[in-house]
């Protein structure tokens, strides 16, 4: 038998250090795996989407690309089909270009009215752009068409999600 | 626009610009013409969003019309009567019915209103992009059809 006593003291106090410690443990521990959370996450593709154009193909002349993502929504899942307008301007700069009116949400066409040739025109309420999006004064729309950010890849054309607002472009 | 709250607000700040009222209208039935009627409900509704999605700001987009297929020819007339008559009260300008039941057709004109009738397509073989497609190819012809009848209405004021 060994000589080594517990006494009642001791293994009171062992008892609670252990049961404490644990208890510490237990609620530290989500906490922690929070905080290190978004460095654990894979990167979901990034927010850049890729299209069916290569970047070659692009002209000055704006063309329809449409993209398609899915975007979940609580536990719905929904496909998107996202359009711009895209060209490359004089610097060889690519552009894309919303199709979303500022005005009230139409969609915007570019060359499609007779009157305003090499213009984006809203059928809904006549408002006119300009081909780098500002919008013409003295028709409805308050603010120039937003735009997508872009990446190149392999020689392919990738788009944000969605566009954002441009100011004094 | 459609209807929820947040495009109803819009709604409410601009109504000056939304004068135009889209309803695509959905058969139910339970019997040998259910799948048909089924399949042209799909139909009509992805060309009513589509439409709406290109003409946010002039069209508000409301809920189906739904009927059943056994209704008689007067139980709906008297239902879309009630409709038509609600519809007009308010400001729209323009009322659209869209349809893939040919029978609306003396029923809407004796209301004097419009339908869009489109004879419907099958689409449930077909995957996404074809679908896509198809559906883009017919509203592309539509948007024609609204913009005319807009500038006509416009003409005759001017």
């Amino acid at each position: 038998m060994s000589e080594q006593r517990v006494t009642r003291r001791q293994f009171l106090s062992y008892t609670i250090m252990g049961v404490g410690g644990f208890m510490a443990v237990a609620s530290v521990m989500p906490m922690l795996r929070m905080a290190v959370d978004p460095v654990l996450q894979v990167e979901a593709g990034g927010d850049f989407i890729a299209t069916t154009v290569k970047v070659d193909e692009l002209t000055n002349e704006p063309t329809r690309v449409d993209f398609q993502f899915e975007q979940e929504d609580g536990w719905y899942t929904s496909n998107v089909t996202q359009t711009a307008w895209v060209y490359k301007d004089d610097k060889g700069e690519i552009i894309a270009l919303s199709p979303v009116c500022k005005h009230l949400g139409c969609t915007v066409n570019w060359n499609s009215n007779k009157d305003h040739p090499n213009q984006f025109f809203c059928p809904c309420h006549k408002g006119l752009y300009e081909k780098d999006g500002t919008n013409v004064p003295g028709t409805p729309p308050r603010g120039p068409l937003d735009r997508y950010k872009y990446k190149v890849k392999d020689g392919v054309l990738y788009l944000s999600r969605r566009a954002s607002a441009v100011r004094g472009a | 626009m459609r209807w929820t709250a947040q495009d109803f607000s819009t709604f409410t700040l601009s109504k000056e610009y939304i004068d135009t009222v889209l309803i695509p209208m959905v058969p139910i039935s339970f019997d040998e013409r259910g799948k048909d009627a089924a399949s042209g409900s799909e139909f009509i509704q992805m060309i009513a969003i589509e439409i709406e999605r290109q003409f946010k700001g002039r069209i508000l987009l409301l809920p189906s019309f739904v009927y059943f297929l056994n209704f008689s020819d007067q139980d709906k007339k008297m239902l879309l009567t009630k409709w038509h008559h609600e519809l007009t009260k308010k400001s729209f300008k323009h009322l659209f019915f869209i349809s893939s039941d040919q029978s609306w057709k003396s029923i809407v004109e004796q209301l004097k209103g419009e339908l869009i009738w489109i004879p419907s397509i099958p689409l449930e073989h077909l995957d996404g992009t074809n679908k896509m497609a198809i559906i883009d190819n017919q509203v592309k012809q539509l948007l024609n059809f609204f913009v005319e009848k807009w500038q006509a209405a416009e003409d005759v004021n001017a």
